[in-house]
């Protein structure tokens, strides 16, 4: 089953865009990475999810409701952590975790507790005087606070210590299990890499690419490296599949994809003096998506 | 419920200002009216020497300043200036502060719809309203019964402060609607204080120029004023009912656009 479902989903602020077509979904059960650079259209989605913002064209369903219609009902299933976290003045962080929790039908003052204990949070401060970081826990704390069975992420990890992000991961990998389905959006990879099973890349407003991470990493793409013994013009490895083509005196760098042998049959035909063929890591890859269509 | 709470916490310091305004607008006011003692009929004479545009902005025109609410229906109309200002900031500021303080991310991703959002707010923006009206009401009748020497007063006073509440709720949902109209949140409040003042303005131009009175249907300053209230039958039922209506429309406008409106942050 799938628990969103985003089907050619456009938003256009009166002229410029937000996001144009965008489709995906996401898989019960699943932690989903959505990645893209700053202004690619992360947050304009993640936004039409929750009917902050109405979609220009298309449309979307959460747990098989169109987000539209039935906001209110979905949103009793859903835990948000926004990128930046902004609370009401003066308010003490256990008033805004109960003020939080009195929107969702059931006692949650256990669970806060917990969490905050997990996320070494100090529930008796007042939230003016909390740092950057330990606002993003509050943040963090409130959206789990009501268990909800899809959790959506919005570059949750801009703010925490390494520790913090340790224990939060750690914290979401124990929702996942329990069976939350969580959205995953961020700009770094090696957290997506880390936690995600499949990922959505969007550039510019559109979905590029949606791949299993573990396709994305192993099978296709392969980092060559190749010295030769003279110089190669700077055109001899173009060809379909090669990318970053890298060309520094007698070293010759580019990400490949597709029938290996066609590389190997160009790299035989030179004398070369020596070869490195590695699993590019998914910075790489990702570079190579963003780089394409420049 | 949960939302009229928080709204009234976050409003009670403001609230409490207000309210401590409007009490000392009326035992100022009234204590100038104490402080001329028996002059009250030089006082009259002396008013009705100056001349006509003068009083016309004062607002002091057709009232006996020698008996206490008279003098009060010249105090009435700072009065609603000052609630009303205090109505359309609230009204205004109620709906664009999610917006202003980033706080939509919060509260409209709970399990709650937009209307009901917006109904809790106008419910304690509606609460705030009438305390200070209440404030006003209570200070008044004890203040001006004080000094009125056998005068009735009271039964004016209420009339006068009913009047008072239409206005209220107006600029209230001047604010609200205009909140939930404009795009940019931050413009909200500029821009309802100001419909304010050109309202406000317009009163005084027509009370300038007889020739204008048609235009009164349009400034709701010239809906309740203390000299028809006081001089004549009370309030007049066609600006009862035409206040009505803009309420309504202005209500209707504000659920519809917030409904459809895109939460920028």
């Amino acid at each position: 089953m799938n628990v969103i479902e985003i089907n050619r989903l456009t938003k256009m602020y009166g002229k410029s865009r937000g996001i144009t077509d965008v489709s995906f979904s996401v898989e019960e059960g699943e932690i989903f990475g959505f990645i893209g650079p700053n202004g690619a259209g992360k947050s304009t989605t993640i936004r039409l999810l929750l009917s902050l913002i109405y979609p220009t064209s298309g449309s979307a369903t959460i747990f098989g409701k169109d987000v539209v219609k039935f906001a209110p009902e979905i949103k009793k299933e859903i835990g948000y952590l926004p990128s930046e976290v902004f609370y009401y003045d003066n308010m003490k962080v256990i008033d805004l975790l109960k003020y939080s929790a009195s929107f969702y039908k059931k006692d949650c003052t256990k669970r806060i507790t917990e969490l905050a204990e997990v996320m070494e949070l100090d529930l008796t401060k007042k939230i003016d005087d909390l740092s950057l970081g330990n606002k993003k826990k509050v943040g963090i704390v409130q959206g789990l606070l009501h268990e909800p069975k899809l959790i959506i992420l919005d570059e949750p990890t801009s703010g925490l210590d390494p520790l913090m992000q340790q224990r939060f991961f750690d914290l979401l990998e124990k929702e996942n299990q329990k069976g939350a389905t969580i959205l995953f959006s961020s700009h770094i990879l090696s957290e997506v890499q880390r936690l995600c099973d499949r990922v959505a890349i969007i550039k510019d407003g559109a979905i590029v690419q949606v791949e299993k991470i573990s396709e994305l990493k192993q099978n296709n793409y392969k980092k060559f490296k190749i010295e030769t013994v003279l110089p190669l013009s700077g055109d001899y490895f173009e060809m379909p599949g090669v990318n970053q083509l890298e060309v520094k005196g007698t070293t010759t760098s580019f990400i490949f994809r597709g029938d290996i042998n066609t590389v190997m049959q160009k790299v035989s035909t030179v004398e070369i003096a020596n070869l490195w063929v590695e699993e590019p890591d998914l910075e790489e890859i990702f570079m190579h998506f963003y780089q394409r269509e420049e | 419920m949960n939302i009229i709470t928080r709204e009234m916490k976050a409003n009670l310091k403001s609230l409490i200002i207000w309210s401590i305004g409007v009490l000392f607008m009326v035992g100022a006011g009234m204590g100038k009216y104490a402080g001329m003692g028996g002059s009250g009929e030089t006082m009259n004479e002396l008013m009705a020497e100056m001349p006509d545009s003068l009083q016309a902005i004062m607002g002091t025109a057709g009232f006996d300043l020698s008996k206490a609410l008279g003098f009060y229906g010249l105090l009435y109309l700072y009065l609603i200036v000052m609630a009303t200002i205090h109505a359309v900031m609230l009204g205004a500021n109620i709906i664009a502060k999610e917006e202003l303080d980033k706080t939509v991310e919060f509260l409209l991703v709970k399990p709650i719809s937009r209307v009901k959002v917006i109904s809790f707010k106008l419910v304690a923006a509606l609460l705030n309203v009438f305390v200070v009206n209440l404030v006003t009401l209570v200070s008044s009748i004890i203040i001006v019964g004080r000094s009125a020497e056998g005068e009735k007063v009271v039964g004016d006073i209420v009339l006068l402060m009913v009047g008072m509440f239409c206005l209220q709720i107006i600029f209230l949902v001047i604010g609200t609607a205009i909140a939930a109209v404009y795009k940019n949140a931050k413009k909200a409040g500029a821009i309802s204080t100001g419909i304010l003042l050109i309202t406000f303005l317009l009163a005084i131009i027509i009370n300038l120029d007889q020739r204008l009175e048609a235009l009164r249907y349009i400034t709701p300053f010239k809906y309740f004023e203390a000299e028809s209230i006081l001089n004549t039958s009370g309030l007049d039922p066609v600006f009862l009912g035409l206040s009505l209506i803009i309420v309504v429309v202005l209500t209707f406008t504000t659920y519809h656009y917030y409904k459809k409106k895109d939460l920028h942050l």
